[in-house]
């Protein structure tokens, strides 16, 4: 009798335990009609006094979380050093200081980032991104701040090859999933070996199997030659110049709608106007990528 | 030859990289730890609940005086709700890839609105549940298999003797069971140790993470790819130090014999 009873105990919780479950989903929809509901009622959301601000939501969390992933020029480490620099994280910090928060750099995977925005793990984006359609359709993104190309890199001594081209037609051409780079070896006729990171593009090119990559001209010069695994590796070719297409522009990726892209545009220009931003670049040799106009 | 291996762990560089994994694996450790702190419990628990031989429906048709007759009424008086819970529970975990699993975890609370993760450890908090969940569900056919190994004559044994159904289970089963389930124990225990890699899908930073790091560039070091390929070392001590480990367990518990 007494394991009856226990055993009926055990079912009520695990009943309970369902209900529970099955009452988490409907809390949720209760919540997302608002969103959905001044979305579809004002058109800019950014403006929609009900819904709530992003820029308030940071403010009193307290911290700016920075979505970056280990990029020099623009997040990085020095050697020994435990703190994040380059130029966008020394502008991200200058920015969190301008709305009062701290700043904390969160590392994240580069193909989760529109996820990491909506489930509120970070709050903005700011890695060098390339503004590119999806980018532009999946968050509210800044004006452009930096300009950037893509470049092919390949093994030195197969250099005469790869020199001049116009087109990378019966090439196996490495890419970043997703990239811009990726975008460009399609538009050029490459038969394209998406791999999972830009650093990973290299090691296919090194190992032979691959024979060339894309990526960005940043990277590319941060990542051959002299003091790096791939010293046997070259970069040359302004592949947007190839296609005929203006150079890429970086951009800071913020939540959809969110009230922060406007207090950041904001920021930069008054930065930009008081010399910061150049400064700033120059410091990490970016003088010449960096839009001031 | 000597020379030159101290060379390269002399090497500053060297040093940088090496401290960086060191502070991966540790969060692997950590990984490792809590993942098995959590899942060898609960495993137990889902295993005891699949074994469940609770029927309700047919317990009150009993009370109640109805015999069932018809084809349906028979299947839903032997239902067994509770270990059909645990049986469907376990399905969809051992029937989805963790790494799928973490990625849910992590982000479908947030955008679904219904609750989100610290910002300090919510990575590490998420992936230590759903790696309890996974492995809580793996070991729990382990330990069903273990006690079902053991022979009902000697739980009868025990009746015999005047047992209680408690001290029957802790006394008699449990005890031959856990001898019993040392060998597949060790081969997922083993597993988890190489699995806690997965968790870099949401950046949390483990070793991998950090032997990929000095690819791209870290600590000012980059278009290194030899720290990647050094990770495996820190796996074959880890899983070498847990493989004598466990196989010193299993001499201890050849008891009964």
């Amino acid at each position: 009798m007494k394991k009856k009873l226990f055993a009926l105990l055990l079912a009520a919780a695990m009943g309970i335990s369902l209900v529970a479950c099955a009452e988490q989903p409907d809390a949720g929809q209760s919540q997302s009609p608002d969103p959905s509901q001044t979305q579809s009622g004002t058109p800019d959301p950014s403006q929609s006094p009900e819904q709530e601000s992003d820029l308030q939501y940071v403010k009193d969390k307290g911290t700016l979380v920075v979505g970056i992933t280990n990029f020099a020029p623009m997040d990085y480490k020095e050697e020994g050093s435990d703190e994040w620099i380059g130029f966008d994280a020394d502008m991200a910090r200058l920015f969190a200081e301008s709305l009062g928060v701290t700043v904390e750099f969160q590392e994240i995977t580069w193909d989760y980032k529109v996820m990491e925005l909506d489930s509120k793990a970070i709050d903005v984006v700011w890695n060098g991104m390339t503004l590119n359609d999806e980018v532009m359709a999946a968050m509210g993104t800044s004006t452009p701040y930096c300009t950037n190309y893509q470049t092919l890199v390949y093994l030195s001594d197969r250099a005469a090859d790869f020199e001049g081209l116009t087109s990378l037609e019966g090439l196996n051409i490495a890419v970043e999933s997703g990239s811009a780079g990726e975008d460009a070896a399609e538009a050029l006729g490459a038969t394209t070996v998406p791999v999972q990171s830009q650093a990973n593009t290299l090691m296919e090119v090194a190992a032979g199997t691959s024979d060339a990559a894309v990526i960005d001209v940043l990277m590319a010069a941060e990542m051959t030659g002299e003091g790096t695994s791939y010293d046997n590796l070259s970069y040359s070719l302004n592949l947007n110049d190839t296609q005929g297409l203006a150079s890429e522009e970086y951009g800071v990726g913020f939540r959809q709608g969110s009230d922060l892209v406007e207090e950041f545009n904001q920021f930069w220009a008054d930065k930009v106007a008081d010399d910061t931003v150049l400064e700033v670049a120059t410091t990490y040799g970016l003088q010449d990528a960096v839009i001031l106009d | 030859m000597f020379q030159s291996i101290y060379d390269f762990f002399s090497n500053p560089q060297t040093q940088t990289v090496l401290s960086a994994l060191n502070s991966g694996f540790l969060v692997t450790l950590q990984l490792f730890v809590i993942t098995l702190a959590g899942a060898l419990p609960l495993g137990l628990l889902i295993s005891l609940g699949s074994m469940n031989r609770m029927r309700p429906f047919g317990w009150i048709a009993r009370h109640l005086g109805i015999i069932p007759r018809r084809r349906v009424a028979v299947w839903i008086c032997s239902f067994r709700p509770v270990s059909a819970i645990c049986r469907l529970l376990v399905w969809i975990i051992r029937g989805t890839p963790l790494v799928l699993q973490i990625i849910a975890l992590y982000y479908v609370p947030g955008i679904e609105k219904w609750f989100y993760w610290p910002s300090s450890n919510g990575r590490m908090i998420a992936v230590c549940l759903a790696f309890i969940l996974n492995y809580a569900c793996y070991f729990s056919e382990i330990y069903r298999g273990g006690i079902q190994g053991v022979p009902v004559g000697q739980q009868e044994a025990g009746q015999v003797l005047g047992m209680t159904k408690g001290q029957i289970f802790f006394k008699v089963t449990l005890l031959q069971m856990v001898k019993r389930i040392v060998p597949p124990m060790s081969n997922e225990i083993i597993t988890l140790v190489k699995d806690t890699s997965l968790a870099r899908v949401i950046a949390l930073q483990e070793v991998i993470w950090m032997g990929e790091s000095f690819m791209k560039g870290n600590s000012g070091i980059s278009g290194l790819t030899w720290p990647l390929f050094f990770t495996a070392v820190y796996y074959l001590i880890f899983s070498g130090v847990a493989t004598i480990l466990l196989g010193r367990l299993e001499k201890k518990l050849n008891y009964f014999q």
